[in-house]
């Protein structure tokens, strides 16, 4: 009986001591990374292949999301209130909640699943096929190479991702609010103006900005880690998605409670 | 023959290797002179591609020391480092190529990263260099995805060559390939170590391989080296390990 307990406390310290290390190494590679891409020389054709791949190629799923959150977020709304001045309060629901919270954390997680298992998954094939080991006896640091890249695309990508996405989520609150629940266009449209808060954008840009960062480093974390062949590929890809969606989840509640709330 | 006038271009003493508290390499010592072409044989798992890895700095040893052009590497910082990787061609067990880039710019990776070359410049260069090894300018623009084992592994080796390094280190490079190929790529090394005058070190299992590319061999079991000699020397050596060894790889010459 005691050495079964003692197992048990074994494997838990076991576990706490892996998870801890993890987080350390996480915060070792995010270090590492911020000091590579900020560091010349600068690899702009991977910059640019990993801009037209997260900012253009995201754009459908993201756009085809946010536009039917958008639709359904004025359909709920518009029953909800009413009996009061709909027009108003709809688009002020509508845009605060695209702008704050719906917007930046739908694009997330769209991102994560596109782009962060692609990430994932690219460079752990690279690690496991010893790519990456190439690059290094290339020449080239493979975290300049391969990550800063990533890294910067994303910073630069996933706000500007979550901006459209939030016109888009506005504009489907508008063709629901105009075309199903017959609301005056010009008021509706006044409505969003009068409430469009420049502090929601800024508090939506900087969730995206973290948000970019963070997929972007556990996607390439989890990658740069992988081991075990393609087993080890679909494990990164996995806990990279997994682990980028909970985060996005979690840091979104994180960031409104510390600094907008 | 007398190595004594000749320039050691690696120079490995007391390496020991371990994994956690396994011990992968214990004491190794061996020398790689100027124009020399050595090949380390040993049964899967004895170590070989760690201690390759040591060498390149992929790894770092828990004791000994590598010296390659006299330069101690064990404890050498990144940017010396990268700086002499630059005077070794590597190529890995397995190719090891770019997924993501054409053949081409596979082939002139390292110089692109040296000097800045055109389109067209790099693929001039590039169809210069797979012209050597016996290909031809139709895969230039292909992905590594879409040519043959063999083919790859003629462009790992071009790719290792690419920028006249004067160390050439192979990982295994007729693994999984047919006879005629393995033998076809023997020469290729055997032609570009020639070429470039430099020294290689060749891990394989193939004794065939090993007698054709190699002037000396080296056995690592049990973690360390347990026999060193000539290729012709292996047949008559009564060293147990190195006839087990011979045995299991190539039963028919013992027949």
């Amino acid at each position: 009986m005691k050495k079964r307990i003692l197992n048990i406390l074994e494997s838990i310290g076991y576990t706490c001591i892996r998870f801890l290390s993890q987080i350390g190494n996480f915060f070792i590679f995010c270090i590492s990374s911020i000091f590579w891409a900020i560091r010349p020389p600068w690899y702009f054709k991977q910059i640019h292949s990993q801009i037209i791949d997260i900012g253009y190629f995201s754009l459908p799923v993201v756009g085809l999301t946010t536009f039917f959150s958008g639709m359904v977020l004025a359909l709920q709304t518009s029953i909800g209130f009413s009996e009061f001045n709909s027009e108003s309060t709809v688009a002020r629901v509508v845009l605060t909640s695209i702008t704050k919270e719906l917007g930046p954390v739908l694009t997330g997680l769209m991102v994560a699943g596109r782009v962060g298992a692609k990430m994932a998954a690219e460079i752990a094939t690279m690690k496991v096929t010893e790519q990456i080991d190439a690059l290094g006896t290339l020449g080239t640091r493979p975290m300049q190479y391969l990550i800063a890249p990533k890294l910067i695309a994303s910073l630069i990508c996933v706000p500007f991702l979550v901006l459209i996405g939030n016109t888009i989520g506005i504009l489907g609150g508008y063709v629901i609010a105009i075309y199903k629940l017959d609301f005056n266009p010009d008021l509706y449209l006044y409505a969003t103006i009068e409430h469009l808060y420049w502090i929601d954008v800024v508090q939506g840009l900087v969730k995206a900005s973290i948000f970019g960062f963070l997929i972007s480093m556990l996607s390439c974390y989890f990658g740069y880690n992988a081991s075990r062949g393609a087993e080890g590929v679909g494990y990164a890809t996995t806990s990279a998605v997994v682990t980028s969606s909970v985060m996005i989840l979690t840091s979104t509640y994180i960031i409104t409670a510390l600094f907008f709330g | 023959m007398d190595q004594s006038y000749k320039k050691k271009k690696i120079e490995i003493r007391n390496l020991t290797k371990k994994f956690n508290e396994k011990i992968i390499l214990k004491n190794i010592n061996f020398d790689l002179y100027e124009g020399e072409s050595l090949a380390i044989i040993g049964a899967s798992g004895s170590g070989k591609s760690v201690l390759l890895k040591n060498i390149i700095g992929l790894l770092k040893p828990e004791a000994g020391s590598i010296k390659i052009n006299n330069v101690e590497t064990v404890n050498l910082s990144r940017s010396k480092r990268e700086n002499l990787l630059l005077e070794l061609g590597i190529t890995f067990q397995h190719g090891a190529l770019f997924d993501s880039l054409t053949i081409w710019e596979n082939v002139i990776f390292k110089i692109q990263r040296i000097n800045k070359l055109s389109k067209i410049d790099g693929q001039k260069l590039a169809l210069d260099i797979i012209k050597n090894l016996g290909l031809g300018s139709d895969i230039l623009n292909l992905y590594p995805s879409e040519i043959s084992g063999g083919m790859q592994k003629r462009i790992a080796i071009a790719r290792a060559i690419s920028s006249d390094p004067s160390i050439l280190l192979f990982d295994e490079p007729t693994s999984g390939l047919d006879p005629v190929t393995g033998s076809v790529i023997d020469e290729l090394i055997v032609k570009s170590v020639k070429r470039l005058c430099a020294s290689a070190i060749t891990i394989t299992h193939d004794m065939a391989s090993v007698s054709r590319i190699a002037d000396k061999v080296i056995l690592i079991d049990d973690q360390t080296i347990s026999w060193t000699g000539k290729p012709n020397e292996m047949l008559k050596s009564n060293n147990a390990k190195i006839q087990q060894f011979i045995k299991a790889l190539n039963p028919k010459l013992f027949k």
